[in-house]
Formats: structure tokens, C-alpha cells, sequence
């Protein structure tokens, strides 16, 4: 009993960054070993399509809204609604293609590591060794 | 029918119809690269109720009224694209534009050709456009017929074509353009956009000499640019053109207009030549700046537009849009917007003609799902123009003034597929 508080605390403050930290994983082929955030925002945004290689740049994302993309979305600092606004209009300008919605962490993981150029995110401790990492969140 | 690029025949229907037919079997020849033909579009359906009414003066003194009350269903739109990508670097890219229920055979409504590019893309810094295009102008321009992208039934003023009876929406911004070189560079934090582009100039005269209908016979370019800078979700930019105007020329032709210049302004305009007004210059400058914070949204344009040949004539229009909204969900997005048109006309030193426009309008639009919007929006404006013209005996010069006033409500539903 004298051992339950001291482990629901040490429970709580594993599990905390665990949910929070959140990964931004690509492709091997992709040829960076690291991303800056306004790189990232510009990727998502459809802005930038080309790798330094000149390869496409295959944006993920995901169709669950939970604590991954909450905190995902949080970090480039856009609404659910104002991505599908800014994916629209470069859809309806000829401009880009909206990412490809995936329907668990898991299809993502298997999606990036099997797609050239993907680029996608999700938590920390999905991540798999088929994946390089490009940036880590912390939130 | 309207608009100098229709299409109105039975003949463009049967090709979109084949061309609809034929699209699943397109990569058959597709090479290495190539990705299949895409079709996609979208359609708004509407429903308007409009009141208007309109006072009458000559010279201050009243002299009559009239009132008009309409409901009406429309399918105020629809757009169909054609896209394919050739190969990793080039994006073919059509775009065919219905408006008004449109018709061929009942002769009503409007078809037309509004896009017909291919794009090189080298990278995000350099792109390139060839063809028929939109020109980059302010915010709008481009997206300015992109219904599922705007909550907006009625847009703002110059980007609204059924308007086009009491503004010179053509004049406002560049309709299009052939040649744009667009791309942003990245400078740490920043983006930096840039856009610039060539065209015709914009008045499409058939010399009857030349005979060949639909080619536009004017011998001068638009020359276009808009630079701008983004920093997160700040966005602004000024835009510029310049170009050449044919469309008053010959004005002195018209022997009311003659005669009016004399009784108002002493001047005898002489024996005017056809080219009087020949290749006018004429710039646009505009102002943008939009700013998106945790679902707040700020959107303002500002639009100048000058004709200006030496002394003798003065065309000067103005506009100003400014829009808050905030998304009170992921699928719920009110708005309240503001907008404004001045338009002057100087002939001589003389008022010729003016028009002021002022609608304040809120409106609010529902997501269904990523593929349906409905809209709803209200609207109040005035409308005051004042025209000089000269009475029937051809010995004075008088001043007409109108006043129109109209409320509008509107519900649509804007269709992605």
C-alpha cells in the first residue's frame, strides 16, 4: 500500500511524455537528418514539394484526432479545419494534392517507411527502426 | 450570353461529355511519369431573395422611384477542372466555368474558358505558368471564383461577376493573363512571395481588316507583379500592373459627349480622331493583408485604378474589402465583412460621371464534411451614382443623380466532387 502512491506517480509522470512527444518520421530515401519547424510548416502547407534531391516531398497525415495529432497540429500551430483550408485551396488552384489521411499510427509507420520521399509523425513510442526521425515535438 | 471567351454552343457540352467518357481509359498511352487524367470540380446552388429600390433626380430636383422585390433559385455555379500531370515537373491544368443555369439553347447564362495552363515546377522557388491563367493579384484574384473556399454567396463587390451591370469588375484586377513566374524564397522565418506576369491588355477590338473573330487585336501587353511576405499566418503583399486602355476610344465620336465637353468645359474637343484615347495608360495598385490566430481571421484588400490622359480625361476607381470570422468549430465559420467602391470619371476637368458603392454584410457557413458547404449571408447596400449628360435641346448639361438601395438574403449550397 505504502508503494501504490509513490508508483501511480511514477506511472503518471512516464506515461505523460510518452502521450506528448511526438515524432516527425520519413522515408530512409529522404535526404535530410534533420527538419527546422518552419521547414515542417512549410512542407504541410504544401509550400515546399521537393526534397533537396529534387525527389516529391509525401506528406501524411492522420485521420484520428487524437492526443498525436492534437499535438502535432498544435506544434505548426494550425487548426484541423484551417489545414483542410489551406489543402483545399492549393487543391482547387492546381497547386498540390491534399496528404493522404491514414487511419492508425501504426498504417503511418508502414505508410512512410514504404513510400519514398513520405514524410508523416506520430508518438515517440510507436517509433520502429524502418523509419528515420527528423524531429522530435516536445509538448 | 456574356463575357468576350464563351463558349455558348451545344458543341462544348458534347466535348466535356466525351472528354468525361474517355477519361478512365487515358493512361493507356500514358508514358513512365505520367499519372492518369483527373477530373474534380464543384457547383453552388442558391437561393436569393432581393429588394431593391431606386430614387431619381435631375439637378436635385426629384423625379421618380421605382421597387423591386425578387426570390429566385439559381445554379449559380459550376466548375469543371481537368488536370494531369505529365511527368514530376510539368501540370497540365483546365478549367471550364458555367454560371446562371446556363443554357445554349434557351441563350441564357454563361459558359467559358477560364483557365488553360501547363506549369513547370522547378522548385518552390521558381514556378512557371504558360497559357491561359489568373493572374496573382491581392488576396482573392485568383481564388475569386473557388466557391467551396469562400463563405462568401455574394463576394466582395469587384470579385463578384453578377455585379458587373454597376461596376467595372474588369477594370478592378487583371482577368488573365498568358506568362507567371511565381514562387516564394524562404529567408529564416520569413517567406518571401513573388509573382510576375504578362498578358494582353485588356480590351479585345477585332479590326475588321483582320477578321479573326475571338483573337484580341490589341498590340499592347499587361505587365503585372505582386510581392509579399508571410511570417506564420501574417500575410501582405502590394500588387501592381500596367497596361494599355482602348476602351474610350472614339468617345469624341459620340455627338452628346462632344457637346457636353464644350457646354461644360468650354473646350471644343476639336476634330476628335479615333484615336484620341488610343492606348491610354492605365496602372492598378493593390494592398493585401490577411492574419489567422486560433480561428480569429482578418482579411483586407485595397484596390487603386487610374486612367489618366494628360488633361482631357481622368478615370479613377477605388475599392476596399475588410472581413473578420472567426471558426466557432471545426465546421461553423461566421463572419462580418465590409466593402467599398468609389469610381470617378473626369472629362475635361468635369465630374462626367460617379458611383459609390457601400455594403456591410454578415454571413455564416456550415461544413457538412469536406465536401459540402452550406452558406448562408446578408446583405444591405447603397448605391449612388451621379451621371452629366446633356438635355434633349443639346443647350444645357445636366446632372443625373440615382439612389439605390437593396437588401439581400441568400442560402447556397457549395458541392465539391
Amino acid at each position: 500500500m505504502k508503494l501504490l502512491l509513490p508508483t501511480i506517480i511514477l506511472m503518471l509522470f512516464q506515461a505523460g511524455p510518452g502521450f506528448s512527444q511526438v515524432a516527425v518520421i520519413a522515408n530512409k530515401s529522404v535526404p535530410l537528418d534533420s527538419l527546422k519547424k518552419v521547414e515542417l510548416i512549410n512542407i504541410y502547407t504544401g509550400d515546399i514539394r521537393e526534397w533537396g534531391n529534387g525527389a516529391a516531398v509525401l506528406v501524411k497525415d492522420l485521420k484520428p484526432k487524437g492526443p498525436t495529432k492534437k499535438a502535432f497540429y498544435k506544434f505548426i500551430g494550425k487548426s484541423s479545419s484551417r489545414m483542410k483550408s489551406i489543402w483545399l485551396k492549393k487543391l482547387l488552384s492546381g497547386e498540390g494534392d491534399p496528404p493522404e489521411a491514414l487511419e492508425s499510427e501504426e498504417v503511418m509507420i508502414n505508410s512512410v517507411a514504404n513510400s519514398p520521399g513520405a514524410i508523416g509523425f506520430v508518438s515517440q513510442s510507436k517509433l520502429t527502426p524502418n523509419v528515420k526521425t527528423l524531429l522530435v515535438i516536445d509538448e | 450570353m456574356a463575357g468576350s471567351q464563351d463558349l455558348g454552343s451545344r458543341g462544348l457540352i458534347t466535348i466535356l461529355f466525351l472528354l468525361c467518357l474517355t477519361c478512365p481509359v487515358t493512361d493507356v498511352n500514358a508514358q513512365a511519369g505520367e499519372k492518369p487524367l483527373r477530373i474534380f470540380g464543384y457547383f453552388q446552388n442558391t437561393f436569393q431573395h432581393q429588394t431593391e429600390s431606386q430614387d431619381r433626380f435631375i439637378d436635385g430636383v426629384f423625379v421618380d422611384n421605382w421597387d423591386n422585390s425578387e426570390n429566385s433559385f439559381t445554379a449559380q455555379q459550376l466548375n469543371l477542372f481537368f488536370q494531369k500531370d505529365i511527368d514530376p515537373k510539368w501540370r497540365a491544368f483546365v478549367n471550364f466555368e458555367f454560371l446562371n443555369n446556363f443554357s445554349s439553347s434557351r441563350q441564357q447564362g454563361n459558359a467559358s474558358l477560364e483557365e488553360a495552363w501547363i506549369r513547370y515546377r522547378a522548385n518552390s522557388t521558381f514556378n512557371l505558368k504558360l497559357g491561359l491563367l489568373l493572374p496573382t493579384f491581392n488576396n482573392l484574384n485568383e481564388i475569386k471564383n473557388r466557391t467551396p473556399l469562400l463563405p462568401y454567396i455574394i463576394r466582395p463587390l469587384i470579385y463578384e461577376t453578377a455585379f458587373r451591370e454597376f461596376i467595372a469588375v474588369e477594370d478592378y484586377t487583371p482577368q488573365r493573363a498568358f506568362v507567371q513566374a511565381y514562387g516564394f524564397l524562404p529567408a529564416g522565418t520569413l517567406n518571401l512571395d513573388y509573382a510576375a506576369y504578362l498578358g494582353n491588355s485588356p480590351n479585345v477590338r477585332t479590326l475588321e481588316q483582320e477578321g479573326q473573330s475571338g483573337t484580341d487585336s490589341t498590340d499592347t501587353f499587361l505587365v503585372g507583379a505582386r510581392l509579399g511576405i508571410r511570417y506564420g499566418e501574417l500575410k501582405t503583399g502590394v500588387s501592381v500592373t500596367r497596361e494599355n486602355d482602348n476602351q474610350l476610344d472614339g468617345a469624341f465620336d459620340n455627338p452628346d459627349l462632344r457637346q457636353l465637353a464644350f457646354l461644360t468645359s468650354g473646350r471644343d474637343p476639336g476634330n476628335a480622331s479615333a484615336s484620341r484615347f488610343r492606348e491610354v495608360p492605365r496602372t492598378r495598385l493593390g494592398f493585401d493583408l490577411s492574419y489567422y490566430w486560433h480561428g480569429l481571421s482578418v482579411e483586407a484588400e485595397t484596390v487603386s485604378f487610374k486612367v489618366q490622359n494628360e488633361s482631357e480625361l481622368d478615370i479613377e476607381r477605388s475599392f476596399y474589402y475588410a472581413t473578420i470570422g472567426y471558426e466557432v468549430t471545426d465546421e461553423i465559420f461566421i463572419y462580418g465583412s465590409y466593402w467599398k467602391t468609389d469610381d470617378k470619371t473626369e472629362l475635361f476637368d468635369l465630374d462626367l460621371a460617379t458611383a459609390d458603392f457601400k455594403i456591410p454584410t454578415v454571413g455564416f457557413s456550415y461544413r457538412v464534411n469536406d465536401r459540402i458547404l452550406l452558406k448562408a449571408q446578408y446583405a444591405s447596400g447603397d448605391l449612388e451614382g451621379t451621371e452629366v449628360r446633356v438635355n434633349a435641346a443639346g443647350t444645357e448639361a445636366a446632372l443625373f443623380r440615382a439612389t439605390n438601395k437593396f437588401n439581400f438574403f441568400a442560402t447556397a449550397v457549395s458541392v465539391r466532387f
